[in-house]
């Protein structure tokens, strides 16, 4: 499978993944905006010598993977495409930092280690929301949600399309790639002059459908926003669920996990 | 160059999104008051174009690594840097949302270091007086390269100092910038080849795309020199950071790993600004910072785990009913 073919199939699991019925696929995505961007900041507040404390946060993906009817496995292993940078951000602490500060029997760890866990493991849980959030409200329900939270609508609609026709680029591009793989006697790679043809083409076909489409939504009364077919409201149990979540994840950051469950080390 | 979310701290990545958010609003009353009703539409496909061109690599040659584009000159020259701004900005938080690209709270950081670098400094300030409007191939190419390298340059600088003041490294910002500058300064010369590439392509067989944005810029002798004169502030800008690093570090940019690992004499956290935005953090929070104990981190990773195990249970259990 091509990266293009891959890059579709995981819109598209996204997108289906959105359709589902669950107790966290009801409540309301601004509230889920809320809730998402309230756990990553208080995130992003633990020191990073309070590993316990970042562990402990592991535990709030986990219980809304449940709510979702989703396995923690799918949405822990998509978080780890963020491995990469983070890692090479902080990988340079433990060879900086060598001030011992945990002891496993006579082995000490270093503070530099501890560091570079912390990252890892913020990075993890910080994208892990993100993407629960999108795959139990869907794109578009994203984008109202930011647009209800004041972003300028000319953005969201610029969201909204971009997602729409990023399916339909894709395609485009995978039919090229697929014709040009079919007459190049199994060379895979494309020279820079090649590659700049068949972008330069993918281009000007990108372009000349964007007028037609532009046409024919100016014929069908397009006045520059995007309207939402089924628009929801805020309910009582949306208000329940913030208030819960948001207690539940300020508790957390405010308890001393460490000595609270030292007992069972 | 996504910023992660465990690469910010929340007063850098709320400042950050105030500026992204600010520049958002100004680009979309830009977008709404100009003449042409097809920006919207154009936009979005466009974005959608960036999207799927920056899954299809090139080979770079002799190295047997390949690159791709990052759109941002191109989307410049044809949707003019607002139009370009808005666009790269929905591609980045599209790639945020869909494929956990670049963190949530690091949007802010990431909408100013990838678009905002590109789109709305490089472009206006390098591409547009330096390739003016003139049909000449290597003005077009050089000012393309030379706009690509700088919008990443710039790009990479704002990396370094957002990752430093929110102190997540312990690498030196000297150490660090020069680590981001050299690397995407290669990544800067090949996308600017990747951009001029296509931007002859589009020259050449159907100029009036690049048409679409009709903006005067004066003689092109004039822009040309304004281009010039802010090619040589930036650069002198990047040379003076260049030459500091080089004064305070006889290695300069080839210091090597085993050199920092050797070295003896780091700063200590306490003396960088990450220090002093470490002191105001502890300051202001409630509990103050502990160590952590083997023992309080086994007993953490035992409750998570009790409660994925729970999770799982109630989840094979509503699965049989």
């Amino acid at each position: 499978m091509t990266t293009l073919e891959k890059a579709l199939t995981q819109f598209d699991a996204a997108e289906r993944a959105s359709h589902r019925h669950s107790a966290l696929h009801s409540v309301d995505a601004r509230a889920k905006l809320i809730v998402t961007l309230l756990y990553i900041v208080t995130l992003l507040s633990v020191g990073s010598q309070q590993l316990p404390t970042l562990i402990i946060f592991a535990i709030f993906p986990i219980v809304m993977c449940t709510m979702a009817g989703v396995g923690y496995d799918t949405v822990a292993l998509r978080s780890l495409y963020t491995l990469p940078f983070i890692a090479f951000v902080g990988m340079f602490n433990p060879i900086l930092d060598n001030t011992p500060m945990l002891y496993i029997g006579g082995t000490a760890i270093s503070r530099g280690w501890v560091d570079f866990a912390s990252i890892i493991v913020r990075g993890l849980l910080a994208v892990q929301m993100v993407v629960l959030m999108v795959i139990t409200s869907g794109f578009n329900n994203v984008c109202r949600a930011l647009r209800s939270l004041g972003l300028p609508s000319v953005f969201t609609t610029q969201l909204m399309l971009l997602h729409r026709y990023i399916y339909v680029l894709i395609g485009e591009a995978i039919d090229m790639d697929r014709a040009r793989r079919a007459r190049s006697y199994g060379r895979q790679r494309y020279g820079l002059k090649m590659w700049a043809i068949f972008v330069g083409q993918l281009l000007v076909r990108t372009v000349n459908r964007a007028r037609r489409i532009h046409r024919s939504m100016l014929s069908r009364g397009f006045n520059g926003e995007i309207r939402a077919f089924k628009i929801t409201s805020w309910r009582r149990r949306d208000t329940l669920f913030t208030m819960v979540i948001a207690s539940a994840i300020i508790i957390c950051r405010f308890i001393n996990w460490d000595r609270l469950l030292s007992f069972l080390g | 160059m996504h910023m992660a979310d465990a690469l910010v701290s929340p007063p850098v990545a709320g400042v950050a999104a105030v500026a992204a958010v600010t520049l958002l609003a100004v680009a979309a009353r830009k977008v709404k008051h100009t003449d042409n009703d097809a920006i919207v539409p154009l936009m979005g496909v466009m974005g959608a174009f960036v999207f799927a061109a920056q899954m299809i690599n090139f080979t770079i040659p002799g190295t047997g690594s390949s690159g791709h584009i990052v759109g941002g000159i191109l989307l410049g020259a044809i949707l003019g840097p607002w139009g370009a701004f808005l666009t790269l900005a929905s591609v980045i938080v599209v790639q945020c949302l869909v494929f956990a690209d670049g963190g949530l709270m690091a949007l802010g950081c990431n909408l100013i270091n990838m678009a905002a670098c590109s789109t709305l400094i490089a472009y206006p300030l390098i591409y547009r007086p330096i390739a003016g409007e003139s049909r000449s191939t290597w003005r077009v190419c050089t000012a393309a390269v030379a706009a690509c390298f700088i919008g990443l340059e710039l790009g990479a600088l704002a990396v370094t100092i957002e990752t430093e003041l929110s102190g997540v490294t312990a690498l030196p910002f000297d150490k660090f910038l020069g680590l981001m500058a050299s690397i995407h300064a290669l990544i800067g010369i090949g996308e600017g080849l990747a951009t001029a590439a296509v931007l002859y392509f589009l020259r050449l067989y159907t100029p009036d795309i690049l048409a679409g944005y009709n903006t005067s810029v004066g003689s092109t002798a004039k822009s040309l020199k304004k281009g010039l004169i802010a090619l040589l502030t930036i650069t002198a800008i990047l040379a003076a950071t260049f030459t500091w690093i080089a004064s305070s570090h006889p290695d300069g940019l080839e210091w090597s790993i085993e050199r920092i690992i050797g070295s003896s004499d780091l700063p200590s956290r306490s003396d960088t600004v990450s220090g002093t935005l470490e002191s105001i953090q502890s300051a202001t929070t409630l509990l103050p910072d502990y160590s952590a104990t083997w023992a309080g981190l086994v007993g953490c990773v035992i409750v998570v785990a009790l409660v994925w195990l729970l999770c799982r249970i109630i989840t094979a259990l509503r699965k049989t009913n």
